[in-house]
Protein backbone atom coordinates (compact mmCIF):
# COMPACT_ATOMS: atom_id res chain seq x y z
CA UNK A 1 0.00 0.00 0.00
CA UNK A 2 1.68 3.30 -0.87
CA UNK A 3 0.18 6.52 -0.43
CA UNK A 4 1.17 10.80 -0.32
CA UNK A 5 -0.70 11.07 3.33
CA UNK A 6 0.90 10.82 6.75
CA UNK A 7 -1.12 8.25 7.80
CA UNK A 8 -3.50 5.79 6.11
CA UNK A 9 -7.17 6.68 6.91
CA UNK A 10 -9.04 3.87 8.60
CA UNK A 11 -5.48 1.98 9.73
CA UNK A 12 -3.22 2.50 12.51
CA UNK A 13 0.57 2.61 12.00
CA UNK A 14 2.15 0.26 14.25
CA UNK A 15 5.76 0.52 14.01
CA UNK A 16 7.96 3.05 11.71
CA UNK A 17 10.55 1.60 9.78
CA UNK A 18 12.39 4.55 8.78
CA UNK A 19 12.97 6.47 5.02
CA UNK A 20 13.08 4.10 2.07
CA UNK A 21 13.56 4.97 -1.24
CA UNK A 22 14.08 4.19 -4.95
CA UNK A 23 15.73 6.14 -8.37
CA UNK A 24 16.56 5.17 -11.37
CA UNK A 25 17.92 6.99 -14.22
CA UNK A 26 16.95 6.27 -17.98
CA UNK A 27 17.18 7.88 -21.07
CA UNK A 28 15.50 7.61 -24.62
CA UNK A 29 17.61 6.42 -27.37
CA UNK A 30 19.07 9.09 -29.91
CA UNK A 31 16.41 8.71 -33.07
CA UNK A 32 13.47 9.68 -30.23
CA UNK A 33 15.90 12.56 -29.16
CA UNK A 34 16.31 13.93 -32.61
CA UNK A 35 12.34 13.50 -32.72
CA UNK A 36 11.75 15.55 -29.74
CA UNK A 37 13.80 18.17 -30.62
CA UNK A 38 12.24 18.46 -34.10
CA UNK A 39 9.01 18.24 -32.07
CA UNK A 40 9.80 20.75 -29.88
CA UNK A 41 10.22 23.21 -32.85
CA UNK A 42 6.17 23.25 -33.36
CA UNK A 43 5.73 22.98 -29.63
CA UNK A 44 3.20 20.47 -28.09
CA UNK A 45 3.42 17.62 -26.13
CA UNK A 46 6.14 15.89 -26.17
CA UNK A 47 5.10 12.11 -26.05
CA UNK A 48 8.66 10.51 -26.07
CA UNK A 49 9.33 12.18 -23.18
CA UNK A 50 6.22 11.47 -20.97
CA UNK A 51 6.44 8.07 -21.80
CA UNK A 52 10.00 8.17 -20.35
CA UNK A 53 9.28 9.71 -17.60
CA UNK A 54 6.52 7.55 -16.86
CA UNK A 55 8.54 4.28 -17.12
CA UNK A 56 11.40 5.94 -14.56
CA UNK A 57 8.20 7.09 -12.32
CA UNK A 58 6.76 3.24 -12.00
CA UNK A 59 10.38 1.69 -11.56
CA UNK A 60 11.30 4.27 -8.85
CA UNK A 61 8.51 3.40 -7.03
CA UNK A 62 8.67 -0.11 -7.87
CA UNK A 63 12.64 -0.29 -5.92
CA UNK A 64 10.98 1.90 -3.05
CA UNK A 65 8.25 -0.26 -2.29
CA UNK A 66 10.84 -3.76 -3.11
CA UNK A 67 13.10 -1.29 -0.30
CA UNK A 68 9.83 -1.39 2.43
CA UNK A 69 8.84 -5.02 1.69
CA UNK A 70 12.62 -5.85 2.51
CA UNK A 71 12.64 -3.85 5.92
CA UNK A 72 9.00 -5.81 6.24
CA UNK A 73 6.83 -2.94 6.08
CA UNK A 74 3.51 -3.42 4.49
CA UNK A 75 2.68 0.21 3.79
CA UNK A 76 5.02 3.34 2.45
CA UNK A 77 3.33 6.49 3.38
CA UNK A 78 3.98 10.31 2.69
CA UNK A 79 5.38 9.62 -0.29
CA UNK A 80 7.14 12.48 -2.68
CA UNK A 81 8.51 12.90 -5.77
CA UNK A 82 11.77 14.54 -7.29
CA UNK A 83 13.34 14.67 -9.92
CA UNK A 84 16.67 16.34 -11.59
CA UNK A 85 17.62 16.45 -15.18
CA UNK A 86 21.39 14.98 -15.24
CA UNK A 87 21.85 15.80 -19.12
CA UNK A 88 20.09 16.82 -21.89
CA UNK A 89 18.10 13.42 -22.81
CA UNK A 90 18.51 11.64 -18.99
CA UNK A 91 16.35 12.31 -16.57
CA UNK A 92 17.05 10.91 -12.54
CA UNK A 93 13.67 10.06 -10.64
CA UNK A 94 13.27 9.41 -7.33
CA UNK A 95 10.92 8.33 -4.96
CA UNK A 96 11.26 7.76 -1.30
CA UNK A 97 8.67 7.58 1.89
CA UNK A 98 8.42 6.11 5.05
CA UNK A 99 7.87 2.31 5.52
CA UNK A 100 5.48 1.72 8.29
CA UNK A 101 3.45 -1.30 9.30
CA UNK A 102 -0.53 -1.20 9.95
CA UNK A 103 -2.99 -2.63 11.15
CA UNK B 1 17.59 30.53 -33.31
CA UNK B 2 21.29 30.71 -32.57
CA UNK B 3 21.56 27.28 -33.73
CA UNK B 4 20.79 28.18 -37.49
CA UNK B 5 24.17 30.30 -37.83
CA UNK B 6 25.90 26.76 -36.78
CA UNK B 7 23.75 24.42 -38.64
CA UNK B 8 24.91 27.00 -41.76
CA UNK B 9 28.52 27.09 -40.92
CA UNK B 10 28.67 23.27 -40.46
CA UNK B 11 27.00 22.86 -44.04
CA UNK B 12 29.52 24.90 -45.65
CA UNK B 13 32.32 23.64 -43.60
CA UNK B 14 31.31 20.18 -44.42
CA UNK B 15 30.74 21.03 -47.98
CA UNK B 16 33.92 22.96 -48.99
CA UNK B 17 35.93 19.91 -46.83
CA UNK B 18 34.18 16.66 -48.90
CA UNK B 19 34.57 18.80 -52.39
CA UNK B 20 38.46 19.15 -51.35
CA UNK B 21 38.59 15.37 -50.74
CA UNK B 22 36.51 14.43 -53.64
CA UNK B 23 39.22 16.84 -55.40
CA UNK B 24 42.15 15.54 -53.74
CA UNK B 25 41.00 11.41 -54.79
CA UNK B 26 40.28 12.27 -58.18
CA UNK B 27 43.46 13.81 -58.15
CA UNK B 28 45.65 10.93 -56.96
CA UNK B 29 43.55 9.08 -58.60
CA UNK B 30 44.67 10.89 -62.08
CA UNK B 31 48.18 11.15 -61.01
CA UNK B 32 48.83 8.10 -59.84
CA UNK B 33 48.91 5.66 -62.16
CA UNK B 34 49.90 2.67 -60.50
CA UNK B 35 46.97 0.89 -58.87
CA UNK B 36 48.97 0.55 -55.01
CA UNK B 37 48.72 4.49 -54.44
CA UNK B 38 44.41 4.49 -54.70
CA UNK B 39 43.43 2.04 -51.67
CA UNK B 40 45.82 3.85 -49.19
CA UNK B 41 44.14 7.25 -50.39
CA UNK B 42 40.72 5.98 -49.89
CA UNK B 43 41.73 4.34 -46.15
CA UNK B 44 43.03 7.57 -45.30
CA UNK B 45 40.35 9.83 -46.28
CA UNK B 46 37.23 7.80 -46.67
CA UNK B 47 36.22 7.51 -43.23
CA UNK B 48 36.56 11.62 -43.13
CA UNK B 49 34.78 11.57 -46.46
CA UNK B 50 31.81 9.98 -44.71
CA UNK B 51 31.25 11.89 -41.98
CA UNK B 52 31.41 14.74 -43.61
CA UNK B 53 29.04 14.11 -46.30
CA UNK B 54 26.32 12.26 -43.32
CA UNK B 55 27.11 16.12 -42.31
CA UNK B 56 26.35 17.89 -45.28
CA UNK B 57 22.93 15.66 -45.77
CA UNK B 58 21.87 16.65 -42.15
CA UNK B 59 22.72 20.04 -42.12
CA UNK B 60 21.01 20.10 -46.35
CA UNK B 61 17.42 18.57 -44.39
CA UNK B 62 18.06 20.69 -41.55
CA UNK B 63 18.07 23.93 -43.47
CA UNK B 64 15.13 23.22 -45.67
CA UNK B 65 13.17 22.05 -43.03
CA UNK B 66 13.83 24.10 -40.29
CA UNK B 67 11.82 27.13 -41.76
CA UNK B 68 9.06 24.67 -42.71
CA UNK B 69 8.42 23.18 -39.31
CA UNK B 70 9.47 27.36 -37.92
CA UNK B 71 6.58 28.45 -39.97
CA UNK B 72 3.69 25.95 -39.19
CA UNK B 73 4.82 26.71 -35.59
CA UNK B 74 4.27 30.61 -36.18
CA UNK B 75 1.10 29.47 -38.11
CA UNK B 76 -0.54 26.58 -36.16
CA UNK B 77 0.67 26.72 -32.73
CA UNK B 78 -1.67 29.10 -31.16
CA UNK B 79 -4.53 27.17 -32.50
CA UNK B 80 -3.24 23.84 -31.66
CA UNK B 81 -3.06 25.29 -27.71
CA UNK B 82 -6.67 26.86 -27.69
CA UNK B 83 -7.83 23.51 -29.42
CA UNK B 84 -6.32 21.04 -26.38
CA UNK B 85 -7.76 24.33 -24.27
CA UNK B 86 -11.22 23.74 -24.89
CA UNK B 87 -10.72 19.82 -24.93
CA UNK B 88 -10.17 19.97 -21.86
CA UNK B 89 -12.69 21.82 -20.75
CA UNK B 90 -15.05 19.12 -21.94
CA UNK B 91 -13.17 16.35 -20.77
CA UNK B 92 -13.10 18.01 -17.33
CA UNK B 93 -16.67 18.70 -17.54
CA UNK B 94 -16.79 14.65 -18.50
CA UNK B 95 -14.58 13.70 -15.71
CA UNK B 96 -16.79 15.78 -12.42
CA UNK B 97 -19.65 14.20 -14.29
CA UNK B 98 -18.69 11.04 -13.32
CA UNK B 99 -17.66 11.89 -9.50
CA UNK B 100 -20.33 14.26 -9.15
CA UNK B 101 -17.61 16.95 -8.19
CA UNK B 102 -13.95 17.54 -8.70
CA UNK B 103 -12.29 14.67 -7.12
CA UNK B 104 -8.97 16.18 -6.46
CA UNK B 105 -8.21 18.43 -3.26
CA UNK B 106 -5.28 19.33 -1.19
CA UNK B 107 -7.11 17.53 2.03
CA UNK B 108 -5.34 15.45 4.22
CA UNK B 109 -8.85 13.00 4.28
CA UNK B 110 -9.37 13.77 8.45
CA UNK B 111 -13.22 15.10 6.57
CA UNK B 112 -14.50 11.90 5.45
CA UNK B 113 -16.68 10.96 7.93
CA UNK B 114 -17.86 7.47 6.68
CA UNK B 115 -14.37 5.72 6.63
CA UNK B 116 -12.16 4.92 4.14
CA UNK B 117 -12.12 1.11 2.65
CA UNK B 118 -8.96 1.25 0.61
CA UNK B 119 -5.99 3.61 -0.52
CA UNK B 120 -3.36 3.97 -3.01
CA UNK B 121 -0.90 6.23 -4.99
CA UNK B 122 -2.51 7.77 -8.35
CA UNK B 123 0.00 9.79 -10.70
CA UNK B 124 0.01 11.39 -14.05
CA UNK B 125 2.53 13.32 -16.12
CA UNK B 126 3.03 15.59 -19.18
CA UNK B 127 6.23 17.06 -20.60
CA UNK B 128 5.03 20.04 -22.71
CA UNK B 129 6.89 22.51 -24.51
CA UNK B 130 6.06 26.08 -25.85
CA UNK B 131 7.29 26.01 -30.15
CA UNK B 132 10.02 28.00 -31.36
CA UNK B 133 7.83 30.68 -32.34
CA UNK B 134 6.35 31.09 -28.95
CA UNK B 135 9.92 30.80 -27.40
CA UNK B 136 10.44 33.65 -29.90
CA UNK B 137 7.72 35.93 -28.74
CA UNK B 138 8.59 35.09 -24.91
CA UNK B 139 12.50 36.60 -25.98
CA UNK B 140 10.84 39.72 -27.12
CA UNK B 141 8.81 40.31 -24.28
CA UNK B 142 11.33 39.56 -21.89
CA UNK B 143 13.32 42.40 -23.29
CA UNK B 144 10.37 45.41 -22.27
CA UNK B 145 9.47 43.27 -19.22
CA UNK B 146 6.11 42.47 -17.17
CA UNK B 147 3.61 39.46 -17.69
CA UNK B 148 4.91 36.90 -20.44
CA UNK B 149 1.63 35.34 -21.38
CA UNK B 150 2.78 32.78 -23.57
CA UNK B 151 5.07 30.84 -21.69
CA UNK B 152 2.29 31.56 -18.72
CA UNK B 153 -0.64 29.98 -21.47
CA UNK B 154 1.42 27.00 -22.22
CA UNK B 155 2.14 26.71 -18.70
CA UNK B 156 -0.50 26.34 -17.61
CA UNK B 157 -2.26 24.23 -20.13
CA UNK B 158 0.44 21.65 -19.45
CA UNK B 159 -0.96 21.53 -15.47
CA UNK B 160 -4.26 21.55 -16.24
CA UNK B 161 -3.58 18.79 -19.01
CA UNK B 162 -1.75 16.60 -16.04
CA UNK B 163 -4.55 17.16 -13.47
CA UNK B 164 -6.87 16.14 -16.21
CA UNK B 165 -4.27 12.87 -16.58
CA UNK B 166 -4.85 12.28 -12.76
CA UNK B 167 -8.96 12.33 -12.81
CA UNK B 168 -8.63 10.17 -15.50
CA UNK B 169 -6.22 7.65 -14.19
CA UNK B 170 -8.77 7.46 -10.85
CA UNK B 171 -11.69 6.96 -12.66
CA UNK B 172 -9.84 3.86 -14.49
CA UNK B 173 -8.65 3.19 -11.25
CA UNK B 174 -12.53 2.92 -9.37
CA UNK B 175 -11.13 5.70 -6.31
CA UNK B 176 -13.72 7.93 -5.78
CA UNK B 177 -11.93 11.05 -4.12
CA UNK B 178 -7.99 11.93 -4.85
CA UNK B 179 -6.81 13.06 -1.49
CA UNK B 180 -3.05 15.42 -0.93
CA UNK B 181 -2.54 16.36 -4.42
CA UNK B 182 0.64 17.55 -5.47
CA UNK B 183 1.73 19.54 -8.70
CA UNK B 184 5.47 19.34 -9.17
CA UNK B 185 6.72 21.59 -12.10
CA UNK B 186 10.31 20.82 -13.12
CA UNK B 187 12.42 21.85 -16.29
CA UNK B 188 13.29 19.29 -18.66
CA UNK B 189 16.66 21.01 -19.84
CA UNK B 190 19.39 21.25 -16.99
CA UNK B 191 20.73 25.03 -16.43
CA UNK B 192 24.18 23.75 -17.58
CA UNK B 193 23.01 23.18 -20.65
CA UNK B 194 20.95 25.83 -22.38
CA UNK B 195 20.43 25.16 -25.37
CA UNK B 196 18.63 21.78 -25.12
CA UNK B 197 14.83 20.60 -25.76
CA UNK B 198 13.15 23.29 -24.04
CA UNK B 199 9.97 21.53 -22.12
CA UNK B 200 8.23 21.41 -18.86
CA UNK B 201 7.52 18.55 -16.90
CA UNK B 202 4.40 18.51 -15.09
CA UNK B 203 3.81 15.92 -12.42
CA UNK B 204 0.71 15.81 -10.66
CA UNK B 205 0.08 12.59 -7.80
CA UNK B 206 -2.05 12.05 -5.02
CA UNK B 207 -3.57 9.21 -2.67
CA UNK B 208 -6.77 7.77 -4.12
CA UNK B 209 -9.48 6.47 -1.72
CA UNK B 210 -12.03 4.26 -1.74
CA UNK B 211 -15.26 5.29 0.44
CA UNK B 212 -16.79 2.79 2.27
Amino acid sequence: MVVNTETIAGKVITQNLGVVGGSTVRAKHVGKDIFASLKNIVGGELTAYTELLEESRTEAIARMVADAAARGANAVVNVRFATSAVTGGASELFAYGTAVQVE
Amino acid sequence: MRSIGARVRTLTASLLLSVLLFSGVAMAQEGASSSEELPWMICCFGPFLLISLVFAVFGILWAFFYPIMFLYGVVFSERNLNRRMSDLVLRERASIEHFGKDPLSTLKGDHIIGGVKETGLVYASIVYSPSHWQLMIAWINQIFGGRIDVIHRVISVGRAEAKQRLREQAQAAGWDDVLNVRIDTAEMTPASKPKGTKAVEVFAYGTGVKFA
